[in-house]
């Protein structure tokens, strides 16, 4: 996937390690130490770059497979980590000094003060910002903040506060922050009953699907309930962002990376969306509108279905 | 955990008969499949490692047959009647031109399932584990029939027109 993505005309490509160290920790993912090695030296080849995502919240008494991951990444050549933890961002600024240290989204960091916060302290040159915010706030926050900003743009929409989120470990006992999953798929099944779908999680009934219904990832945040008002999405309906109409703002804005959503995606999925943000960025940089690419990916949405989020937030 | 249900899609029973009697050379060729695999692409068993006793049902829908693989370096495939598949860990349906571009990673498994245009039940982590697998690998339909050159799109092509040919006799 590495491979399609540059390929497809990325610029970077993240990736994380075979296990509970970054927040894509699903069975038969990522990568050993020796294929990231060759995963980017292939980058390198081509001009592109590789950061490594170091991402989850190291646990007590339990660390070296974080500080392992952070040397594997540095001994794969890899151009920057992402992480979120104190104490791996302490770890690879002291062993590592040398190495890009980007602030990954889990980290929630959506301040000025809080960023300057990483940068001060661990050297953070880039932040990864929370998909909570609206395009007028990145833009006030791109104005104050000390470090390069990057930006969510396409894929799977998380409305939490990321690394904050406890619904997969209320469910299950494990969660993106610590174990590196959400919605462990252990813990995932579907009961199918005619043509209608029903996703569960841990015997949860999250939903149902009518036959023909358009689906969504099996996560308690896209959950339909039934409360005092009536039943419905409490939290957030099965949908994908897509902030590529917003790719001009983010870019008049100072953003200086967009990023593309999709690490447990297949090739097929990473060479198309690849492939749509470059031909749209070339277009901005040719002063061209975007507008030719932005419904080329619709059906490859969750729920069929695609928003802007947070970036044209209506809402408090 | 394994488990036995009924397939949704009825398959066209009066199939399963000739092509259960054709199941020996179709096994025998898939094995070898397996076993070329894991010599060219070992990192695919890899990644596989903690589901190698699984068995996985791969069910064109609305075929007689069905195939439990094993997915493992000396893993078999076996042709078993789609309405009496036997024990499995998890079953994957969907039409089988489908299931060819899932294979070789030409479709985008996720969309496929918010679509449903495959399904899946049983194990979701052995699901999830075969799609992780088969997407890292580069693998193409010469992996399960050894042809190259201009017979690879030949016999890609003939793969799925054998498909749609097959599903509309079913109906």
């Amino acid at each position: 996937m590495l491979r399609s993505a540059i390929e497809a005309g990325a610029d970077s490509v993240y990736c994380g390690l075979r296990d509970e160290t970054n927040a894509r920790n699903f069975p038969g993912l990522n990568f050993s130490a020796a294929e990231l090695a060759d995963s980017v030296a292939f980058a390198h080849q081509r001009a592109a770059k590789v950061l490594v995502a170091v991402n989850t919240f190291a646990r007590a008494g339990a660390t070296d497979a974080w500080r392992r991951a952070v040397d594997t990444a540095v001994a794969a050549g890899a151009d920057a980590l992402i992480a979120a933890d104190l104490a791996v961002l302490a770890y690879a600024r002291d062993q590592h000094p040398g190495l890009r240290l980007h602030l990954s989204v889990q980290a929630a960091a959506n301040s000025a003060d809080a960023i300057a916060f990483y940068a001060a302290n661990y050297g953070v040159r880039r932040v990864v910002l929370p998909r909570v915010l609206s395009a007028q706030e990145v833009a006030a926050l791109v104005g104050e903040a000390p470090v390069e900003v990057e930006a969510f743009v396409f894929g799977g929409l998380c409305v939490m506060a990321e690394g904050r989120c406890a619904l997969s470990s209320y469910a299950t006992g494990r969660s993106p922050n610590l174990s590196g999953v959400c919605s462990p798929p252990e813990a995932v099944s579907f009961d199918r009953s005619g043509g209608a779908l029903t996703p569960r999680l841990a015997g949860l009934a999250i939903d149902r699907f009518e036959a023909g219904e358009t689906t969504g990832y099996p996560t308690l945040c896209k959950g339909r309930f039934s409360t005092a008002q009536g039943e419905g999405y409490l939290f957030e309906e099965p949908v994908s962002l897509n902030a590529m109409g917003l790719l001009k703002a983010l870019r008049a804005a100072g953003v200086r990376a967009v990023k593309i959503e999709g690490r447990q995606r297949g090739k097929a999925y990473v060479a198309r969306v690849a492939a749509a943000f470059r031909g749209a960025i070339d277009a901005l940089e040719r002063g061209e509108e975007t507008a030719p690419f932005e419904k080329l990916l619709t059906d490859l949405a969750e729920g069929g279905r695609e928003t802007a989020g947070a970036y044209r937030k209506v809402w408090r | 955990m394994r488990s036995r249900r009924r397939p949704v899609s009825p398959p066209a029973d009066w199939l399963a008969g000739p092509m259960m009697a054709l199941r020996s050379p179709v096994e025998h060729v898939l094995g070898q499949a397996l076993r070329r695999i894991s010599r060219r692409q070992p990192g695919v068993f890899e990644r596989l490692q903690a589901y190698g006793s699984a068995i996985f049902l791969i069910a064109p829908a609305q075929w007689p047959v069905a195939f439990a693989l094993t997915p493992r370096a000396d893993g078999d495939v076996k042709v078993v009647p789609a309405s009496a598949p036997g024990d499995f860990t998890a079953r994957i349906e969907g039409r089988l031109e489908d299931l060819l571009d899932l294979f070789d990673g030409s479709l985008d498994a996720d969309a496929a399932f918010f679509n449903r245009t495959v399904q899946v039940e049983g194990d979701t982590g052995a699901v999830l584990a075969l799609h992780n697998a088969l997407e890292a690998a580069e693998l193409s339909v010469a992996d399960l029939v050894p042809v190259g050159g201009a017979w690879l799109d030949r016999a890609s092509r003939s793969a799925r027109a054998a498909a749609r040919r097959l599903r509309r006799a079913a109906r």
